[in-house]
């Protein structure tokens, strides 16, 4: 008789003792707002980025705006092709870096480069490099990221830098056949490559 | 008269529906969202402004300065003579748009000795060992940048590191060669600047090779191989 009403005094009443059940539910709440980081659609899931030892936490600073090139690799998921690129997080476009093709996509790339330039706050370039029209060479408050997949080819790594460096339109078909880094017009100096530690999943 | 809610607040009970079905909408919403993915981190790097095609001639001649080159090849590629076998082998080995090419060798400069660097051993998905095969790759650039040491010099005037891998193989070769040479600097004396941690103060530049070929075609990867093959 007492040990029934110990373990149901709310029930006689019709009414649930519902406070462990908040309780329980508040925990979980917690965890998941604790523990859980929400999806940050720039990141995208598919690109495994290369195991380093030196890397470090990227460190946010207000002063310097942030911009991701996102790089596919491997395409054993099966949708995006390798090499691909996509801009913060815009849809991905193709840059096989292997023909015509791959131009236009280093050329989109590069406009979009342009127009965060354009719109950027910029210093005095440190190694003091002229221009031709006169003055010193403006550095935008940008920090690229290169967040590119281990698979990717190297080549579209070394494309990339190449396009943040220089405005020369690599496409083969304007400018004549050359295409060495001119002085820079438009540059962006400040990169970092995307990493995670190898011990780290 | 009164209702429900009313009668409940006279006996002292608070009505807990509407905040169980908030909770539980917030729960909902943070179990669908939440991804359980490791923090990534970042390398830094700084490009040059001063290395491009001067319009200027200059008025001395100007000695080029001192590199030490971390090469990385195919694995398995043969020395050879002309530009032209090395086209063969490549479209042979590699051809176009086969994929992945799954191993490459390192070395260091003109020095013989090669490490074997295999996508699948470094790949975080495949193997629980990753630590250690990035370790070995370490050791191993750590032990050749020691013969390039130049007794006396301070770290910044030591030669520069450049990384030269071929343009077709995967960047985690690439990048995993120079966050070596990194991790050396540090051993050697390197430190983070407190201002900006992913950089380095007191070292020696470390930087990627420019692309040998900008306007890409397969046809010059003979030409590539060629090359990287005989750097020094």
């Amino acid at each position: 008789m007492s040990r029934s009403r110990r373990f149901k005094p709310e029930a006689d009443d019709g009414h649930l003792d519902l406070v462990p059940l908040i309780d329980c539910v508040f925990l979980i709440l917690l965890f998941f707002m604790l523990v859980g980081r929400i999806s940050y659609d720039q990141r995208n899931e598919q690109i495994t980025v290369p195991p380093t030892k030196t890397a470090l936490k990227m460190i946010e600073n207000k002063d310097w705006t942030r911009v991701v090139i996102n790089v596919f690799g491997s395409t054993a998921a099966g949708k995006i092709p390798r090499n691909s690129i996509a801009w913060n997080a815009d849809k991905p476009w193709v840059s096989s870096g292997r023909d015509e093709q791959a131009f236009v996509g280093y050329q989109k790339l590069r406009d979009k480069l342009d127009l965060v330039y354009d719109s950027s706050r910029k210093f005095d370039d440190p190694n003091g490099t002229k221009v031709p029209g006169g003055g010193i060479l403006q550095l935008p408050y940008v920090i690229v990221e290169v967040r590119a997949d281990a698979d990717t080819e190297y080549r579209v790594v070394q494309e990339i830098q190449m396009l943040l460096v220089d405005s020369v339109n690599p496409r083969p078909d304007q400018s004549g056949a050359s295409m060495q880094p001119k002085v820079p017009q438009k540059p962006f100096v400040n990169l970092e490559f995307t990493t995670r530690k190898p011990g780290e999943k | 008269m009164s209702s429900d809610s009313d009668d409940t607040i006279e006996k002292g009970r608070i009505d807990l529906v509407p905040m169980i079905d908030c909770i539980m909408l917030l729960l909902l919403f943070f179990m669908l969202t939440t991804k359980f993915t490791s923090e990534e981190k970042s390398i830094s790097s700084i490009l040059p402004t001063n290395k491009g095609t001067s319009p200027a001639k200059p008025d001395k001649v100007v000695e080029p300065p001192q590199m030490v080159q971390i090469v990385i090849t195919p694995a398995g590629l043969p020395m050879m003579n002309t530009e032209r076998e090395y086209q063969t082998w490549y479209d042979q080995n590699v051809g176009v748009g086969q994929g992945i090419i799954p191993a490459a060798e390192l070395r260091m400069g003109g020095n013989p000795a090669t490490i074997k660097l295999e996508n699948r051993k470094l790949s975080q998905r495949d193997n629980p060992n990753l630590a250690g095969e990035v370790e070995n790759i370490h050791a191993f650039i750590h032990e050749a940048l020691k013969r390039y040491e130049i007794p006396g010099k301070p770290r910044k005037e030591q030669s520069e590191i450049v990384v030269s891998c071929f343009s077709a193989l995967s960047w985690r070769y690439a990048l995993i060669a120079y966050d070596a040479a990194r991790s050396y600097e540090v051993k050697q004396g390197a430190i983070f600047d407190a201002k900006d941690p992913n950089s380095l103060t007191n070292a020696r530049a470390v930087s990627f090779a420019p692309p040998r070929v900008r306007n890409y075609s397969v046809k010059e990867m003979g030409a590539e191989l060629f090359e990287l093959h005989r750097l020094k």
